[in-house]
């Protein structure tokens, strides 16, 4: 055992140990983290923290169990991504500690593969075998007359697509603690459920841009000459165009839907990380480490994802943190203009175009609540990505 | 195959670079050749075009900047300049390596110093991870690291200088290729570092059987370790001899005012001599033979001024470039120039 843990004291510390490390001295950034990992467990658990079904219920002496029986399909998935990628990162934490870091990588990219294949059939399997159902019982008129006892219902009392005209545009207060929207719906309900909208949108718009610029970017900067040349006209011309008019247009023509709308960012998107990921492939297609590669005769997919990219991936790491505060902005503005997720599906911006009621009345709670959860989450969002530059300087983290 | 037998000949080898200021021919009409199993040293000073010849032997010359505009690379038989980019992938690493000047940037800061050893084996050899590991333990061991076990997965930057450079010979002695190429492999350690590499580098090649292309600017070095040698300057060779016989008596000026710069033992004097001027600038090269404007003799010849001499055997086994070294010139031109 204590020769084990001797071998395990002489591991070097790698690259993204020492950012890690760098990025937690702060406590700013630690609260920045845990308010996003706040946000993931929000979106992750909305079923749980605001839903119209009670966890248990007895009618007429028998248990019932309707939240859970009404969970849907897209539910399922939410959890089983939650569960594997929260799974995946207790495997990397674990690597740090029990593999040698020669072979790390290799562990990491085996459990990664495991892991999305898992995902992938799961969610083939939920759809296949779990139904949509639609449970349009009223329990709480069950409850208030007596037919049912002992219901425990979520903090949040509320469905996200529950009318009620009785109880519309109602101020904040007992029974609605961040007020009601123009259809009677609650706000911090749909809040709560809105909080899956932003997240995916900007994850999956980031995620496909990030790839895309990745792959443009690297081929640009290692090749070089006509190819870069060619190619830079290209990324200009993109940059050109204004994006958001362009995805107005996009997302004109085709169906409103989620799926579009992140299709549309991440693909109108990926200029600046090209351009990041090109510049850097440039100074390093130089380095002597770069070269010994290619004097080994490693293959280019090597060379290009193998040595290059992780020593040239900084740059779009921290673009990447402020793309997702700028997705979730973008998809805000469109849902504030219109053009976003339909309803009843709560989006954010959706909710703060609701401010302003058909009568003219301003409705402050509607406004003030969906703008704070978007100012603080794309706050956050960039601060992290600022806190994640400064990590990984390494000439910031000499002068310090 | 007989001792003295080529590994490699490089024939006429011409590189440009084009640059926005204008052509800059690094290399010219270079020509030398290496036998098997011994050493030829290339030297000069910076900027002479000797580690553009090396990156020309192993293809990687940065394009489309740079390109080789004319000549003959063959090795095993093969002309390396006519192969497609894969079967190239093929010999570099596996029959010629390359070690770099600069230790301290030559690994890949993100992986640890085994997973790259192992990376290039398990590419040329096709053995599997444990025995791929093995070797790069074993290898560590060769080149003197202590404790390979532990410092096999160690990250390059928990090294020093002269370990890096030896994980480096690792590195490319790891698939035993035929030919080493060691571009100035000391000139960025201490000179305790140095010798021990240089050292090093003999026990392999004794082991190994390969041949040694060294790259360097330090002649004591040459003196000590290669077989043969070729002296550059700006971009063209003006000597070749081996190495014993040119120390004894160099032909080219260029080479006498090198080896009259260099410090002796016994013989006492207050200024070590120099060559007046500079290398001149591949962008602007003088008319003639190149070394002219500094050279004792040339500065003030017609001829050094305007024609410029071509590399020509002089007798067996050596070969200069200049029109005042003995047995330089044939009769036929000594007449038409009298």
């Amino acid at each position: 055992m204590s020769t084990k843990s001797q071998v395990r004291e002489s591991w070097g510390t790698s690259y993204g140990q020492m950012v890690w490390r760098e990025f937690f001295k702060s406590r700013l950034n630690t609260a920045c983290m845990i308010f996003i990992i706040f946000l993931f467990a929000a979106a992750v658990l909305a079923p749980f923290l605001a839903n119209d079904k009670p966890f248990v219920i007895r009618i007429g002496g028998q248990l019932h169990f309707p939240l859970f029986g009404d969970l849907q399909p897209n539910d399922y998935c939410v959890f089983l991504a939650a569960i594997v990628g929260f799974c995946q990162l207790l495997l990397v934490l674990r690597n740090h500690r029990r593999v040698e870091p020669s072979i790390r990588g290799r562990v990491f990219w085996r459990q990664v593969s495991i892991n999305t294949v898992i995902m992938v059939t799961g969610i083939i399997l939920i759809f296949i075998f779990v139904p949509r159902r639609l449970d349009a019982t009223d329990y709480k008129s069950m409850v208030a007359s007596g037919k049912a006892t002992s219901a425990y219902f979520a903090p949040v009392p509320y469905g996200y697509a529950r009318t009620d005209l009785k109880s519309r545009e109602q101020p904040p207060g007992r029974e609605h603690w961040l007020g009601t929207d123009d259809v009677g719906s609650d706000v911090l309900c749909r809040l709560i459920h809105g909080s899956r909208i932003s997240l995916s949108v900007g994850f999956v718009a980031v995620g496909l841009s990030t790839v895309i610029g990745i792959i443009i970017g690297a081929i640009l900067g290692y090749f070089g000459g006509k190819v870069d040349f060619l190619g830079m006209r290209v990324v200009e011309i993109m940059m050109a165009i204004p994006t958001f008019f362009l995805i107005i247009t996009i997302v004109a023509f085709f169906p409103r839907s989620l799926f579009n709308i992140m299709i549309v960012i991440g693909i109108t998107s990926w200029t600046e990380d090209a351009r990041f990921i090109r510049a850097e492939f440039f100074r390093l297609r130089n380095q002597d480490f770069v070269q010994a590669a290619v004097s080994l005769g490693l293959p280019l997919r090597s060379i290009l994802f193998r040595h290059m990219l992780p020593n040239g991936i900084a740059p779009v790491l921290v673009n990447a943190t402020f793309g997702i505060a700028g997705a979730i902005f973008i998809e805000a503005a469109l849902s504030f203009l219109g053009f976003g997720v339909a309803p009843p599906m709560p989006s954010w911006g959706q909710m703060l175009s609701l401010g302003v009621s058909t009568t003219g009345r301003f409705l402050w709670w509607l406004t003030l609540f969906p703008g704070m959860a978007i100012f603080f989450t794309v706050l956050t969002y960039n601060l992290v990505g600022e806190a994640l530059r400064d990590a990984i300087d390494p000439r910031l983290r000499k002068a310090a | 195959m007989s001792e003295d037998s080529f590994l490699l000949t490089v024939d006429g080898l011409s590189v440009s670079f084009f640059t926005e200021e204008g052509v800059a021919r690094a290399v010219q009409d270079v020509s030398f050749s290496i036998k098997n199993g011994k050493t030829f040293a290339l030297v000069g000073e910076s900027g002479c075009g000797k580690s553009v010849t090396a990156l020309s032997i192993m293809r990687l010359i940065a394009e489309p900047q740079g390109k080789i505009v004319s000549g003959k690379i063959v090795f095993d038989e093969k002309n390396l300049l006519e192969l497609k980019e894969k079967q190239m992938r093929n010999i570099r690493g596996n029959k010629v390596a390359m070690i770099f000047q600069e230790p301290m940037t030559s690994l890949n800061p993100v992986y640890t110093v085994g997973n790259q050893i192992v990376e290039a084996i398990r590419l040329h050899q096709k053995k599997p991870m444990e025995q791929a590991w093995a070797d790069t333990v074993e290898m560590l061991h060769k080149v003197g690291i202590p404790d390979p076990d532990r410092r096999v997965s160690e990250y390059p930057h928990q090294m020093s200088g002269g370990m890096r450079q030896r994980v480096m010979i690792a590195m490319a002695v790891s698939c035993q290729p035929k030919l080493l190429i060691a571009d100035e492999p000391t000139t960025a350690l201490d000179v305790t570092i140095q010798a021990q590499i240089l050292d090093l580098l003999d026990k392999l090649q004794e082991q190994n059987g390969m041949s040694i292309l060294l790259i360097t600017h330090d002649l004591g070095v040459v003196a000590e370790r290669a077989d043969d040698v070729a002296v550059m300057y700006a971009s063209r060779i003006v000597e070749v001899a081996e190495s014993k016989v040119l120390f004894e008596g160099p032909l080219h000026p260029y080479t006498q005012g090198l080896l009259r710069s260099l410090p002796r033992l016994g013989i006492s004097a207050k200024r070590l001599q120099t060559i007046a001027g500079t290398v001149p600038d591949p962008l602007h090269f003088p008319t003639g033979c190149k070394f002219h404007p500094r050279c004792p003799i040339g500065n003030s010849d017609k001829r050094c001024q305007s024609i410029e001499p071509r590399l020509r055997q002089v007798c067996d086994g050596r070969c200069v470039a200049c029109w005042y070294a003995p047995g330089y010139e044939t009769e036929q031109e000594k007449k038409n120039t009298n």
